[in-house]
């Protein structure tokens, strides 16, 4: 539990562009919800209404040359990581054009040449991966960091110990991002996690880490910047706890039945990432607006773009397979 | 609305065919372009594509013949309801729809299977492979005896039993009774087709070449391990087709009210299956080099053999060639093939003394004879394109 | 020409290509200073260093994951997992990951990644220790299988896999490790996809894998001795699978027999059979016979053990009924 130097605020406008990212996630995940709705988006959508600070702020403090790999609920981080709204509107659709080309869908988001290395739809099965990236960069002593999210559902599962057990073993730069929305799909973590503190899954492994509140933009990313900072100047692994909240339900339609009825109500109110931010810069209401137009248009067209899309040839399912 | 599925007109002089079998079940959905059903027509078995989507609702008719034209089955939406009169009725068993599903077609099968075997009942064991070399060699499995395991008819019994003096074959049991056996389409076709051809006011002439020099270049062209290897039929495809284009009379239609003369030579080859006589066409002969023609033939001898030819590979020919020199037949008289205006027998080469300058001398002589319908040809127009073929068989310098 | 053992041409292949290619590296169980569970790594520590030969935690999951990731950085790892038994613990990541990651982000990645393992009865283990998991494998679209049966094929094969830009899960059989055979001086790769026909016949095709190629060439030695010539095939790759040799070699003899030690049932010899019987059915001139093992986890008593998995007799009996006569 590194205690973490108090750092510089950031300059008021990258606040604005992290304020004009998140809205922009905000917007296009709400369109996703109405399209999908609207029965023109196939397959099985998770949406991370309510966690697009963590997205935002992580993804802002990596380096253009390092990797990450993401979730089933990744259409944040991937528009975080510099993925055009287009393309990832276009893989929603299953068009050539999308990001993953139509192969993959919302739970399979690549964007290698930005170092996205993955949406991941297996709980907890994008880690040992970037642990191998990570030990890729230190064989090659390569200035470069692997950064892998996942939720707090996932501290349960085999492949998150066996990673976080191995990268401190081997001292390799990764940096493990937990966003704890404390929900794992629909059960809650007193139905399945024995401990309060996640924090305490990287003490069993020796690994340094540092808890931080995953609705202020701001704190996610200095808390990234120097979970990056202590993996890329060679002191091995770092566990970052992300509190967060899904201001939705588990995946587009979830009933949610599991949920105590006022509790989405309160958190919308108290816990949006949005509004904190807007209060925190202190935005009027002409200035929000602006914003929302300029995303909104951008989300619209996405869908535009998408529908106009190229479907791939039935056929073309047969390539890729092999090298 | 449901989409009436009816019988296609799948090429020329097609009127009927015969419905094999059903590849969809009544209740099952249907792409279209998937294929339907299998329809026996007058020259091959085809499986014909649906050519509407939805739901095959119907099948008018299970199986049997079926003029062009006639509805056979109903394709619509799920749950559509059709008229039981709408489609023409069919033959049995109208009123209980439940019995028409997918079973009927099965026994269909079976009874095909069953009848093409030669036998009316049980099932045959012999090897996949046993049967391939018995249905190359003419063999009637029925009257083998198994040796395999578990009785199985192996490859070997069928060798044993084709490399026989056929003694199976020569002293058969007489039947008790005559066998009447139903003449498939196929075989109903020919008749048609050669009844009307008998009508044609016909006539013959023959001619004898010596083929030593044509035999010389077939034996080059083996020698040089041309595959397939090419045979007399080939060269004499090859040098009828140079022959037709100097003679476009006798490379023509009869058309009623005209002659139509047509450019290129497709020359059609008589081929003895064991479902009948199938007359497949090698198109543009005049273009095509021997072992072109040779490759040709035998893709289309091997398709027709094993029933996979398609309409149009039967459709279209110039003129026809039918050789049974294979057989020893000497010469002989074929029946032309309405409407072109001529079809060549050929006969086996054989050596023949021949007075050559006061000396007699043995030469390979192969008697052709020329059928013509007089209403397109006469009788010196033919003559001039049997002596320009006999050139070009003694000199075929010439032809090719 | 020199002549290695099978795990001699296993530790060959690996270290020409890290000699070759700072690229490659290996990691595993126990594979560092005691050399692995079967000695093939023995005396690479020294040569190569612990930062290339990586001895690993026990965390199956972790370790084929890493090497996943390794590989989509374009290194070429190899990752040894001990028994094949245990490939069920990493089977997430072999099956979801290292199969889809190409396939899933439109061909923008690749995943160089060969994990290697072996295993095989006929020394009284018990049950989770000496299975035959290769067909599981084969089922999987994205991933290459090769199972090698001799010294000079596991050499090649192996450096040929490590160089193949798909993930390739690697088979070496447990008793094979002892076996010798003559191995070209340098180190000749063998293409994925190319059979080996290891002895010529005209009578009966054995098809066979691993243990089951040697059992085959036994059997084959004393068929001829009662008349019938028996070629013996080993596929070498089970995916890519030269489908091609195969196919030929049953069009020549007209009877096949197909044998691995694996459980009968769904094993890769069904595969092999419908392969067969679709491509060369005219051909057949009797049912195509199965050798495998017999469906049971495999028991440890060595009396059982001997009776559950198939040996040459077992081939040989097969053989014998695919040219059975009468009476027989």
């Amino acid at each position: 539990m590194a205690k973490l130097e108090e750092r510089q605020a950031l300059p008021e406008e990258d606040l604005r562009d992290f304020f004009r990212e998140m809205l922009l996630i905000r917007r296009f995940e709400e369109k996703v919800e109405e399209r999908f709705r609207a029965g023109e988006l196939p397959g099985f959508l998770h949406v991370a209404i309510g966690q697009e600070a963590v997205a935002v702020g992580v993804c802002r403090a990596l380096e253009e040359r390092d990797v990450m790999a993401s979730t089933h609920r990744a259409h944040g981080h991937t528009l975080a990581r510099g993925t055009p709204p287009n393309a990832l509107m276009a893989e929603l659709y299953g068009k050539v054009e999308g990001c993953s080309r139509g192969y993959g869908g919302s739970m399979h988001l690549y964007d290698v040449e930005r170092g996205n290395l993955g949406a991941n739809a297996v709980v907890g099965g994008g880690l040992p991966g970037i642990v191998g990236a990570a030990l890729a960069f230190k064989l090659r002593g390569e200035d470069r960091v692997a950064l892998a999210f996942f939720g707090d559902g996932a501290t349960n599962i085999g492949t998150f110990h066996e990673s976080l057990n191995l990268a401190q073993l081997w001292g390799v730069p990764a940096v493990f991002v937990c966003e704890d929305n404390h929900w794992a799909e629909s059960t809650p973590a007193s139905q399945h996690l024995p401990i309060r503190d996640l924090e305490q899954r990287a003490v069993a492994y020796g690994m340094e880490s540092t808890k931080v509140d995953g609705q202020d933009v701001e704190a996610v990313y200095g808390a990234t910047a120097q979970a990056l900072e202590h993996a890329r100047s060679g002191r091995g692994p770092f566990f970052l706890l992300c509190e967060t909240y899904r201001l939705v339900g588990h995946y587009v339609g979830d009933p949610q039945v599991y949920r105590p009825k006022d509790e989405l109500a309160r958190l919308r109110e108290t816990e949006d990432p949005i509004d904190k931010l807007r209060e925190r810069l202190g935005l009027s209401d002409e200035e929000v607006e602006e914003v929302d137009r300029e995303v909104t248009g951008i989300v619209e067209t996405s869908v535009e773009f998408a529908k106009n899309g190229t479907d791939p040839e039935p056929g073309d399912a047969l390539k890729n397979v092999y090298a | 609305m449901a989409t009436e599925i009816k019988l296609p007109r799948l090429g020329q002089g097609m009127e009927s065919g015969t419905i094999v079998r059903w590849l969809k079940s009544e209740g099952e959905p249907v792409e279209k372009g998937e294929p339907l059903y299998e329809l026996d027509t007058d020259k091959v078995t085809q499986e014909v594509e649906a050519d509407a989507s939805g739901v095959l609702l119907r099948i008018a008719v299970e199986e049997g013949e079926v003029e062009v034209g006639r509805t056979i089955a109903l394709i619509g939406q799920e749950g559509e309801s059709v008229p039981d009169e709408a489609p023409a009725p069919a033959p049995e068993e109208p009123a209980k729809p439940e019995a028409k599903r997918a079973a009927p077609a099965a026994q269909t099968l079976q009874q095909t299977v069953a009848r093409s075997d030669g036998r009316g009942g049980g099932r045959i064991k012999a090897s996949p492979l046993a049967r391939r070399i018995a249905r190359e060699r003419g063999v009637e499995l029925s009257s083998l005896q198994g040796t395999g395991p578990e009785g199985r008819i192996v490859a070997e019994d069928v060798e044993r039993a084709a490399a026989a003096p056929a003694p199976a074959a020569a002293v058969p049991a007489p039947p008790f009774e005559a066998e009447v056996v139903p003449l498939t389409s196929l075989r109903r076709t020919v008749a048609r087709r050669m009844t009307e051809a008998w009508q044609a006011p016909a006539f013959q002439i023959s001619t004898s070449a010596d083929m030593t020099r044509a035999l010389a270049i077939r034996a080059r062209l083996v020698e040089r391990g041309d595959t397939p290897k090419p045979t007399i039929s080939d060269l004499l495809t090859k040098v009828s087709a140079a022959a037709l284009m100097r003679h476009r009379e006798v490379n023509a239609l009869y058309e009623g009210d005209a002659v139509r003369l047509l450019a290129s030579a497709d020359i059609g080859m008589a081929v003895a299956t064991e479902r009948g006589l199938l007359v497949p066409v090698i198109r543009g002969c005049e273009r095509l080099t021997i072992p072109e023609i040779a490759a040709a033939r035998a893709d289309l001898v091997e398709r027709a053999r094993s029933g996979k030819l398609q309409q149009a590979d039967l459709e279209g020919g110039s003129f026809t060639i039918s050789n049974l020199g294979m057989y020893g037949v000497e010469q002989f008289v074929a029946v032309l093939n309405p409407p072109q205006a001529a079809i060549l027998a050929v006969g086996a080469v054989q050596e023949t003394p021949v007075a050559r300058d006061g000396a007699v001398e043995i030469r390979p002589l192969m008697t052709m004879t020329l059928t013509c319908d007089h209403r397109s040809v006469d009788g010196a127009t033919a003559a001039d394109f049997l002596r320009t073929l006999k050139t070009f068989l003694e000199e075929p310098g010439l032809a090719l | 020409m020199p002549e290695l053992s099978y795990r001699e041409a296993v530790r060959d292949a690996l270290a020409t290509a890290m000699r070759r290619d700072d690229e490659v590296f290996v990691m595993g169980e126990d594979i560092a200073e005691m050399g692995g569970s079967m000695g093939v790594t023995q005396g690479m520590l020294d040569e190569f260093g612990p930062e290339r030969v990586r001895n690993t935690p026990i965390s199956e999951m972790a370790l084929v994951g890493a090497g996943i990731g390794a590989a989509m950085q374009g290194m070429r790892p190899v990752v040894e997992v001990m028994y094949e038994d245990f490939l069920t613990l990493a089977c997430e990541q072999i099956v979801n990951q290292a199969a889809k990651h190409r396939y899933m982000s439109g061909g923008q990645v690749k995943v160089p990644l060969t994990v290697r393992t072996q295993g095989g009865a006929g020394w009284s283990p018990g049950a989770q220790h000496a299975q035959q998991l290769e067909a599981w494998f084969v089922h999987v679209p994205g991933l290459k299988v090769v199972f090698a049966s001799t010294p000079a094929d596991v050499r090649g094969l192996l450096y040929t896999s490590i160089y193949d830009d798909n993930p390739v899960v690697f088979f070496e059989h447990r008793t094979l490790y002892g076996i010798k055979e003559e191995v070209p001086d340098e180190l000749e790769p063998i293409e994925l996809g190319k059979a080996r026909v290891h002895r010529e016949g005209e009578d009966v095709t054995v098809v066979a894998t691993g243990r089951l190629v040697h059992e085959a060439l036994r059997a084959a030695e004393e068929a001829e001795g009662e008349g019938v010539s028996v070629e013996v095939v080993d596929p070498r790759t089970l995916q890519p699978l030269d489908e091609e040799t195969l196919v030929a070699s049953v069009k020549k003899t007209n009877r096949c027999v197909v044998a691995h030690e694996a459980v009968t049932r769904m094993g890769f010899g069904a595969e092999v059979a419908a392969v067969l019987q679709h491509q060369a059915f005219d051909w057949l001139d009797a049912p195509i016979e199965r050798v495998g093992a017999r469906f049971t986890p495999l028991p440890f008593a060595p009396v059982m053990e001997e009776w559950v998995v198939p040996h040459a007799a077992d081939v040989l009996e097969a053989i014998r009924r695919t040219v059975g006569r009468n009476g027989h």
